[in-house]
């Protein structure tokens, strides 16, 4: 294609307004902007206080590699390693499994289908809100229905979140009950799918189960790759229902990684050092994606 | 002509160098906003800003008295109210955008945000903001003890105490607390409580606050912080700790104390405690807070009354301090200081004002303010009425003055760490018994102390 275009006037031939890129420039403008003002210059800034002893409004001072050798021995920062991890590993699946199995059950031709999907997101479209964490503190609460119910069965004095092993369990619901986007997501891909495969399977006998591992999931695994590595990025940055329901306790139950970020940075004015709890987690994160495309070649299947 | 405009201007100029000369000359108590004829500053088309942090109630009534100073001065206040923990937040990116608001109310953890704040002394010395009816003592709870430095001017006065609800503990058959009950009496009448209600019998307590009390109590010349905050003072002895840990953690273990997801649920919003639905009848709060409790209380049908924290020994000391509840100050980048000190001296000292703010922010400091609520029958009822005493009654406890009320900029991580590694490790048998939870306490408490120093 020619990098110019000849107006009708041929004045304005070879001007920068009228090459092509530039229009993809101007309507880029605002997002690559923001990008860089509001994105990658705080990540920068964070990378500096990352490396330093930095109080708001007080000058950085700079420490070298204090704050992370500080963080190999912080037990509640191991911790909240581990509950983080926890809450992914037993969080992310049960939501993945539950989004894929309602968008399997929604593909079904039925009239309400529309409805329906609408019906399944809309714990999605309120998605982490602070309203939808203090339902669920009610819900999950001490007098809340569910305990009330636990305790009608005799369990004598149970409460979630007095519990430091049961108190991540309505966090990990609270999330998987958000699976609206996931679901979208693997309903479009199922769509996608050529109906004559399952016809073909049909004919030689194979039955639902085999079509779904043989065929289904297959073929899906390219969007399980993708709503896989988008919810392991937001399980990794939960915050708002373990501030609000359980504000990271009993004893740092639920003190996710997030969570103890804000703590050290907003409320006990570490802020370099929470910065540099941030780039570890960071790190983390892309180790982990990183794996998980590098494995992915041997799991995902590629139609064409 | 020219030159005449010269000398005009020279002359207006001359004339503004006099004006400090001639406040200076103001008489005592010039700025007060009680006074018969007494004319407000004129702030038409001028504005100012103000945050705060606190319950719904708080907002009505603190909007109501912005209104009123408004249509007195034709000023325009801005204002902007979170929740006591979204407050720090949000108060924290103000602050590191340098665009904090004129008037921004603050706790007593000042030190932690010194540099935001500007001192009010020439505000107080040229009588802009009055103290002409504020005892000095009054004017010291607000005062940074190292430089004079006067950071903000108190909304009032409270204490931490203990609310009960006596109807439960004649249920019961259990003695009402005394003014000097011990943690022995505490403990029996919280577990013959429970055992007769089957309810925990305290659903909410500061821990934080109630160890630093123990301390002091342990023994005379003992605090947690100096007096000044600037350390420690408890020569090493962890003994005070390792006696409420035990004591607290047993009781919680047997059902007496509420769970910390029990406490957790209720937070901060004492209007939640279970004590205001009849099932707890022990809790912990600030005096000033026990307006708000009781109302919702009073929906339920209940009443209830104050007392003191409980002791180590009946004749030891009480380890309680009438201090400074919050303040209002003004922030150093202001450009509008004056009409800020305006605005807290309206604020602080108009009896108008503080009919309406009844001392929900604490006991008002202001001596004529308070003598006009008490003489009210209105403002002054049998709640508000119990609030006065228990400030009265612990004010005149001759330790009240060896008891610290500084809370240093490394208290939030300290009494953060102290409940939950500590308190709740305790009760998960993370630590082999109290008294090694309070050695690693001591440890780690000094360590975060380094760290802030830095």
């Amino acid at each position: 294609m020619q990098a110019t275009r000849r107006k009708p006037g041929g004045r304005l031939q070879g001007s920068f307004l009228y090459r092509d890129n530039t229009v993809g420039y101007v309507f880029a403008a605002p997002f690559i902007i923001s990008f860089l003002a509001l994105t990658m210059v705080p990540m920068g800034l964070s990378l500096y206080y990352s490396f330093c002893t930095y109080k708001i409004a007080a000058d950085p001072v700079w420490i070298g590699l204090k704050n992370y050798a500080d963080l190999m021995r912080d037990a509640t920062f191991g911790n909240s390693l581990l509950v983080t991890i926890q809450y992914v590993v037993i969080g992310v699946p049960l939501k993945l499994i539950f989004a894929l199995l309602i968008a399997v059950l929604l593909t079904k031709p039925t009239r309400a289908q529309g409805l329906y999907r609408a019906v399944y997101y809309i714990p999605s479209l309120i998605g982490g809100s602070v309203a939808v964490a203090l339902v669920w503190k009610q819900l999950f609460g001490s007098r809340g229905p569910i305990v009330t119910l636990i305790k009608a069965l005799g369990v004598k004095g149970f409460n979630f979140f007095g519990s430091t092993t049961w108190a991540f369990v309505p966090l990990v619901l609270c999330n998987a009950w958000q699976f609206g986007s996931s679901m979208l997501i693997f309903a479009s891909g199922l769509k996608q799918i050529s109906k004559e495969y399952y016809e073909a399977a049909e004919i030689d006998g194979a039955n639902a189960v085999k079509r779904f591992f043989r065929i289904t999931l297959p073929i899906l695994s390219p969007i399980i790759l993708f709503n896989l590595i988008m919810q392991l990025i937001s399980g990794f940055m939960t915050f708002t229902q373990a501030q609000i329901i359980t504000d990271g306790g009993p004893n740092y139950a639920t003190n996710y990684i997030a969570l103890n970020i804000f703590k050290e940075g907003f409320a006990y004015q570490h802020m370099g050092y929470a910065c540099a709890q941030s780039w570890i987690m960071l790190l983390i994160m892309a180790a982990v994606t990183g794996i998980i495309f590098k494995t992915s070649s041997s799991w995902t299947f590629y139609e064409s | 002509m020219k030159k005449s405009i010269v000398i005009l201007l020279t002359l207006a100029m001359l004339c503004t160098l006099f004006v400090p000369a001639l406040a200076e000359e103001k008489a005592v108590g010039w700025n007060n906003v009680n006074a018969e004829g007494y004319v407000y500053p004129d702030y038409s088309g001028q504005t100012m800003s103000i945050m705060w942090w606190g319950s719904d109630t708080r907002a009505k009534i603190t909007e109501e008295v912005i209104h009123l100073w408004e249509e007195k001065t034709g000023a325009k206040v801005e204002f902007e109210y979170y929740d006591g923990s979204t407050y720090w937040t949000q108060f924290q990116a103000k602050m590191a955008a340098n665009d904090l608001t004129d008037v921004f109310q603050m706790g007593n953890n000042w030190l932690t945000y010194y540099e935001t704040i500007e001192p009010l002394n020439k505000y107080v010395e040229s009588g802009i903001i009055d103290t002409t009816a504020i005892g000095p003592a009054m004017i010291a709870t607000t005062v940074n003890q190292a430089n004079g430095d006067i950071t903000g001017i108190s909304n009032g006065t409270n204490a931490r105490c203990f609310a009960y609800n006596p109807a439960i503990f004649d249920e019961c058959g259990v003695p009402y607390p005394t003014l000097n009950w011990t943690w022995d009496d505490f403990a029996s009448a919280c577990r013959t409580i429970t055992e007769k209600t089957g309810n925990p019998a305290v659903t909410t307590l500061e821990y934080n606050s109630l160890a630093y009390s123990v301390f002091t109590q342990w023994q005379e010349g003992y605090n947690f912080y100096t007096m000044d905050g600037t350390g420690f003072a408890f020569d090493d002895d962890t003994a005070p700790l390792a006696f409420l840990f035990e004591l607290l953690t047993e009781l919680q273990e047997e059902g007496a104390i509420a769970d910390y997801g029990i406490q957790n649920e209720i937070g901060s919003n004492v209007e939640a405690d279970w004590i205001a639905s009849g099932e707890a009848a022990i809790m912990m709060l600030s005096s000033n807070q026990f307006q708000a409790l009781s109302n919702v209380a009073a929906e339920n049908g209940i009443e209830l009354e104050l007392c003191t924290i409980p002791r180590v020994s009946p004749d030891g000391q009480s380890g309680m301090v009438v201090r400074s509840s919050q303040q209002m100050s003004i922030w150093k980048g202001s450009e509008k200081k004056e009409m800020a000190a305006n605005f807290i001296n309206y604020f602080i000292n108009s009896i108008e004002a503080n009919k309406i703010l009844n001392c929900e922010r604490g006991v008002s400091i202001n001596s004529d303010v308070l003598a006009a609520l008490k003489a009210d029958s209105e403002k002054t009822n049998s709640v508000t009425a119990k609030v006065y005493t228990i400030i009265d009654t612990i004010g005149s406890f001759a330790d009240a003055a060896n008891t610290s009320p500084a809370e240093p900029a490394a208290n939030e991580e300290i009494s953060d760490v102290l409940k939950k590694t500590y308190f709740q490790g305790l009760a998960e048998g993370k630590f082999e018994s109290a008294q090694e939870a309070a050695d690693q306490f001591w440890a780690q408490a000094q360590e975060i102390w380094q760290k802030h120093a830095q």
